[in-house]
């Protein structure tokens, strides 16, 4: 399992991002001590590391620059101070990301993800097997039995999304959000017709009524 | 200063030298000295003194007449004593020194406000990277505990940045520094953070996004024009038309001179006569006062400030009940121009 590394001096927010991260499938562990902070986390073997800049007795992105001498572990800088001119500086410290409070939490996830995939030089995931067909990320397709339908941008997302949930009730605005995260700013309608379009397809392909519709409630992928 | 002025100021030593004038030719006339001495030596006194205050009066009058001129040109008058030359008679040099020190005493009582508004700003600015972590934290327990109440306080918590966020800018707006760092951004990834960043009110109350032609670079400081655009885009969430369905189109265009972004909605817009005055601050027009739209009158104004401070031009246009357009103007220049 990854583990992640939190550095961050306000101990209830810490709290809530190790519960949150736990719950997202990361094992976590979190220095609750800063007097010797960099040694601390250099003594944690983690894949990646949640920096506060604003800590007791050190700075931030003094921190940042000494792991930088002796580690390539991916690091993002959790702050309060938000201008263009800390945040330069901290990636020149050789932070990787810099996300200002308070931070969309779907977005924290997204970026931890990604730069977890980078630097641990796997190979990105290209393929979610559902187990009755497969969705091709890298060449956005899905296969069935040697039959292969493409799907469109947002089809992909919509479908990867379910897949994801799979089993749990979703929400249109749940699967807007999604949307509108990874920057398809779509409405109710085009919505809609991305799903009628992606259920058709999947007809094709003799998955009639995967999706099912709970009136008022959302959409289910069985 | 003219020269009737001048001779009025001089008018007793005037009449004295009459009055001396004409004792000295009472005796002349008592004792009989020849003609030509009696008319000689008064007429030689008077022409004299007479050339002795035309010299004063010149040298005066070019003096005074400097000063003024310099004032003319000056935009910031009180620098004048910095410039007035050291002048030739002794009157002049006590209007300098006195210049000089009320001009030092007036700095001194500025530069104390502007050290407590500094201080007040920096306290600010402080105080607002303090209560972004209990709302970080807030955010984080509600992503924990996801329900149909914690949902709502996280659309609190939202509005709740929005003012802090907004206290900011309004402290930075104020200040005379540079707090600003200008890099080449994309206009996209400036308009994707802002509609980010009210996904849930957009989605919630189903307004469309149209986005086009944004695949442009300015120079600016992206964290300003975020917020900036973050305001235009409330207002056009706050004012929109509950009768039909609501669209904020932005996009962007290249100009030979400049790149203008514009952010367009179809809201209830704003009345003829009012236009002129949204960037004013307080003003909150008809629009602010019916229903409950709570218009406190300082978003466009701030967006106007911030603006004028990144040297961007922000132009307004509506039609009552059609919509609302705003403008941003981007000057074209390289990043060195900029300066």
């Amino acid at each position: 399992m990854q583990k992640i590394l939190i550095v961050e001096d306000d101990e209830k927010l810490r709290k809530e991002l190790e519960i949150f991260f736990t719950n997202n499938g990361y094992e976590v562990e979190s220095l609750k001590t800063f007097d010797n902070t960099i040694q601390d986390i250099l003594n944690i073997n983690s894949n990646l590391i949640l920096l506060d800049i604003n800590l007791p007795g050190v700075d931030g992105e003094y921190i940042c620059r000494e792991i930088r001498k002796c580690s390539d572990v991916p690091i993002i800088i959790i702050t309060s101070k938000d201008n263009e001119m800390d945040e330069l500086l901290s990636i020149n410290y050789g932070a990787d990301h810099y996300i200002t409070k308070p931070f969309n939490i779907q977005i924290l996830l997204a970026k931890t993800a990604s730069l977890m995939r980078r630097s641990n030089m796997e190979k990105v995931q290209d393929k979610i097997n559902a187990g009755d067909f497969v969705v091709n990320l890298s060449n956005s397709t899905i296969i069935k039995n040697d039959k292969k339908i493409d799907l469109t941008k947002n089809e992909l997302k919509i479908l990867k999304y379910l897949t994801e949930q799979r089993g749990k009730i979703v929400s249109r605005e749940e699967i807007m959000e999604y949307l509108w995260d990874s920057e398809s700013f779509v409405d109710d309608n085009t919505l809609s017709v991305n799903m009628t379009r992606l259920r058709n397809k999947l007809e094709e392909l003799g998955l009639k009524e995967l999706i099912e519709t709970k009136r008022g409630q959302g959409y289910i992928l069985k | 200063m003219s020269f009737r002025d001048f001779i009025k100021d001089k008018i007793w030593q005037i009449l004295l030298i009459i009055f001396i004038l004409m004792t000295i030719e009472i005796f002349l006339l008592a004792y009989s000295y020849g003609i030509f001495i009696k008319i000689y030596i008064p007429v030689a006194i008077l022409s004299c003194y007479f050339i002795a205050i035309l010299i004063e009066y010149i040298r005066k009058k070019i003096y005074y007449e400097n000063i003024y001129n310099l004032l003319n040109k000056l935009e910031e008058k009180y620098l004048i004593t910095e410039l007035i030359q050291s002048p030739n008679f002794s009157e002049g040099e006590i209007l300098r020194e006195i210049l000089k020190q009320v001009d030092k005493s007036m700095l001194e009582n500025v530069n104390k406000y502007r050290y407590l508004q500094e201080d007040y700003k920096e306290y600010i600015e402080m105080w607002i990277h303090e209560i972004k972590i209990p709302i970080a934290t807030s955010k984080m327990i509600i992503a924990n505990n996801k329900n149909e109440i914690t949902k709502s306080i996280d659309e609190e918590l939202d509005k709740v940045e929005d003012y802090v966020e907004q206290a900011l800018y309004y402290a930075r707006s104020n200040t005379v520094d540079k707090d600003y760092y200008i890099k080449k951004s994309k206009l996209k990834d400036i308009v994707n953070e802002c509609i980010k960043k009210n996904k849930s009110v957009l989605i919630n109350e189903k307004i469309s996004i149209n986005l086009y032609d944004l695949d442009l670079c300015v120079n600016t400081d992206s964290k300003w024009i975020i917020f900036i655009l973050n305001q235009i885009i409330q207002n056009s969430i706050k004012y929109r038309k509950k009768e039909i369905a609501s669209e904020i189109e932005i996009y962007a265009e290249q100009r030979k001179e400049n790149i203008v972004l514009y952010i367009k909605d179809n809201g209830i817009g704003i009345k003829e006569g009012e236009i002129t005055r949204v960037f004013e601050k307080g003003f909150t027009g008809t629009n602010g006062r019916i229903s409950n739209k709570k218009s406190t009158g300082i978003g466009l104004y701030l967006c106007k400030k911030l603006c004028d401070k990144l040297g961007i031009a922000i132009e307004l246009n509506s039609v009552q009940d059609k919509g609302t357009e705003v403008k941003l103007i981007f000057p074209n220049s390289s990043y060195t121009d900029m300066k």
